[in-house]
């Protein structure tokens, strides 16, 4: 057998859909998903700074380039309007383009081209040239880095019209929805939570929900992390692990959390936030933007409209605060801690009218 | 004065005027006790390009020394004064000892390891460090002279066919002058103007190591391949001659413009200025 | 673990190579971030190059009197999975700390 059979036959078996469980990093899952998106759609390009040779400052896109070449897979000038003002243009030229800003701050001098151009190019357009950009960003605090390495911007993305947001809180989602993000018409913008790219998780590789939800359906809408009865937590990114672990103390005091992460931040699955607080009548959301004007008040508007009759307390929101992010020495006291979240949860479940 | 080279910093006037020099005073993690160490960089270099891209910064800092630096005029960030004075080696060396005063340094005092100051030179720093050391024996406590000159090369620089380059382009025969031009040219940071006010100053102050000889101890280093630094034995023998202690370090496949980074140097230095 | 390749960076002037003086490391050793690594010459002056990252070194390219150009690679370094990010620290996992409980009487009207 020569070699040249042994090479193609080893791209035809990592090319082959994957099946089973396996544990990986949110790291090395979002990698992975790159690597399948690049071999299953030849219009799709991974470009950004340092995306190319060094494979990304988060190794994101690490050995991509070897693989598919820098034409598909390239480095960028230090310029992030240059990145989504080519991104646009790529769309238009047919291509699927998957820019990366290298971290969330980095995206204002690109505000102009995500929102004047990509956002609403189709709409421009009567729908004759969509926009299918998957906009990567490693989003979020908490790895103790500079100013603009550490910010939220899913509210600003949120209020564009045009613009679909979503943000993973593990492996397992991150395989999924930037599969499913990158093979959509429309602009995505996908916001990674740094502080979780190196946990571990089981990814099943078969279906993005489980059984028994919208089962082995793609993975649009948000989903229950964890199941409870007396109030319900929302959250994303980074902050449902939290959540999760807030849950964990919830219990040992006999209060049964539910956790939700709403996965998508635009658009909110507003049926799945009235199924959970129809059930739990208690709602607390979580995030680490700042509190006014944060999607918080989104979802608890969402809430109180579907819920406003059955709710034994105002919903509560546990965000940052209204300051620039601060440096890493002061993260821990800005983003939401455990226990300003439990102290949110029991200022629901005191809660009395009248 | 405006840009680059206006001066950053302003301490002391000397002689009535500001010698616009930029001085930074570096201070170790963990201070060994002893006094600092002054470095003295080569003409057209800086204290960036001759002591801190190099490595002699850092490894000066590990050592637990307090290093001050300082970017000679028309140099680095340093300011380049109009007038000529200012670049004269005696005024230089005035601007040198107000510097090391306002930096702390004490006179030399017996059993007492932080007083008095060490002093590194390189190329022309060479020459500045050995005249500041003769003249300044109260002061000084060990020398380092890197690629050291009996002669001072930019006496011989020839300014006129200098100046006539740099205004019509005219060929310059001397392979010395064009060489040290190029070099001066060669760095955006440098102000050539101010560099050949230098050379000039330098004309009218020639090295004359016999004129003064310094009596502290001293190491007296160069690259192999260094044609600038081929009289060093006799630099040494000057020094011997005064029955002060000389040492001599030859840094094998060196020359004068890459021996600066050599490990063997930065060590050899380290070990004869730390006690 | 994952390898980390750092090419000649860009030193500056315009210059777009460097002669290898002197490896001040070898593949296998354990560096620190800014420990130096190796002395080079370019045609403007001599320099020493501080380490980017800690890591183990695996490979360095060019012997004393090579010339590497600008952006090739110079030195391979092996570093942990969980540390191959270039900004920030990886977050520590730790068991969840509380000072708060929860105390509410669950009237199920």
């Amino acid at each position: 057998m020569s070699n040249a059979i042994l090479e193609s036959g080893a791209a035809m078996a990592d090319r082959a859909p994957r099946h089973g469980v396996e544990e990986l990093s949110m790291q090395q899952a979002l990698n992975l998903a790159l690597d399948e998106v690049l071999a299953e759609n030849p219009k799709t390009l991974v470009f950004g700074e340092d995306c190319g040779r060094l494979g990304g400052v988060f190794r994101i896109t690490d050995g991509l380039q070897a693989k598919y070449g820098t034409g598909r897979v390239f480095d960028t000038p230090l310029a992030e309007s240059g990145i989504l003002g080519m991104s646009a243009g790529l769309a238009m030229a047919g291509f699927h383009p998957i820019p990366e800003v290298q971290f969330d701050g980095f995206a204002y001098p690109a505000i102009n081209q995500i929102v004047c151009q990509i956002a609403r190019m189709n709409y421009r357009s009567r729908g004759t040239m969509p926009m299918p950009v998957t906009l990567r960003v490693p989003s979020f605090g908490g790895i103790r880095a500079p100013e603009h390495h550490g910010e939220s911007l899913e509210a600003l993305f949120a209020h564009v019209p045009g613009l679909k947001v979503v943000s993973p809180s593990n492996p397992h989602e991150a395989y999924h929805l930037l599969k499913y993000a990158a093979t959509r018409p429309d602009p995505v913008i996908f916001m990674e939570p740094k502080s979780r790219y190196w946990q571990k998780g089981e990814v099943t590789f078969d279906s993005a929900d489980p059984a028994g939800s919208a089962a082995g359906g793609p993975p649009t809408g948000a989903k229950v992390m964890r199941e409870g009865r007396h109030v319900t937590l929302i959250a994303w990114g980074a902050m449902v692990a939290r959540c999760l672990q807030v849950a964990g103390l919830a219990a040992e005091d006999g209060i049964d959390v539910e956790v939700l992460d709403l996965r998508w931040l635009k658009p909110i699955d507003a049926a799945a936030l009235a199924a959970s607080v129809r059930k739990t009548r208690r709602a607390v959301v979580v995030h680490e933007a700042p509190l006014t004007s944060g999607l918080g008040a989104e979802v608890a508007q969402l809430i109180t409209q579907s819920c406003f009759d059955t709710l034994k307390a105002p919903v509560e929101r546990i965000t940052g605060f209204d300051v620039p992010y601060p440096s890493g020495d002061l993260e821990d006291e800005y983003i939401p801690n455990i226990d300003r979240i439990l102290f949110g949860i029991q200022r629901v479940l005191e809660y009395r009218r009248g | 004065m405006s840009g680059r080279h206006t001066g950053e910093q302003h301490h002391h006037t000397v002689e009535g005027t500001d010698p616009q020099l930029y001085v930074e005073v570096h201070e170790p993690e963990t201070d060994a006790g002893l006094r600092p160490v002054l470095l003295l960089h080569g003409f057209s270099s800086s204290t960036k390009l001759n002591w801190q891209d190099t490595g002699w910064l850092a490894a000066l800092l590990e050592a637990g020394r307090r290093v001050i630096t300082v970017d000679l005029p028309g140099h680095g960030r340093s300011g380049a004064p109009e007038d000529m004075d200012s670049y004269s080696p005696s005024r230089i060396r005035a601007d040198l000892l107000q510097v090391a005063f306002d930096a702390g340094v004490r006179p030399l005092r017996d059993g007492d390891p932080a007083s008095g100051l060490d002093v590194i030179g390189y190329s022309l720093g060479s020459r500045l460090a050995w005249e500041f050391g003769a003249t300044q024996p109260e002061l000084v406590h060990r020398l380092v002279l890197g690629g050291p000159n009996i002669a001072d090369p930019l006496a011989a620089f020839d300014l006129v066919a200098a100046q006539r380059y740099l205004a019509d382009g005219t060929p310059i025969a001397d392979e010395s002058t064009s060489g040290l031009l190029k070099m001066a040219l060669g760095l955006p940071s440098n102000n050539v103007f101010a560099l050949l006010s230098l050379v000039e100053a330098i004309k009218g102050e020639p090295f004359d190591p016999a004129e003064a000889v310094p009596h502290m101890p001293m190491l007296l280093v160069a690259g192999e391949k260094d044609d600038r630094a081929a009289t060093m034995p006799e630099l040494a023998e000057m020094g011997a001659k005064t029955g002060a202690l000389v040492e001599q370090l030859l840094i094998p496949g060196r020359n004068h413009s890459n021996v600066i980074t050599s490990r063997a140097f930065k060590q050899a230095a380290t070990e004869f200025l730390g006690v | 673990m994952a390898e980390i390749s750092f090419p000649l960076p860009d030193l500056g002037e315009g210059l777009i190579e460097a002669t290898v003086l002197e490896w001040l490391v070898s593949p296998g050793d354990q560096v620190e971030r800014n420990q130096p690594l190796v002395e080079v010459e370019t045609t403007k002056s001599a320099v020493e190059l501080p380490s980017p990252q800690a890591g183990k070194v695996v490979r360095i390219h060019g012997g004393p009197g090579d010339k590497i150009n600008v952006g090739e690679p110079l030195i391979v370094f092996e570093v942990p999975d969980n540390t191959a990010g270039i900004v920030g620290t990886v977050p520590k996992e730790e068991a969840p700390k509380r000072r708060v409980r929860l105390s509410a009487v669950l009237d199920e009207d």
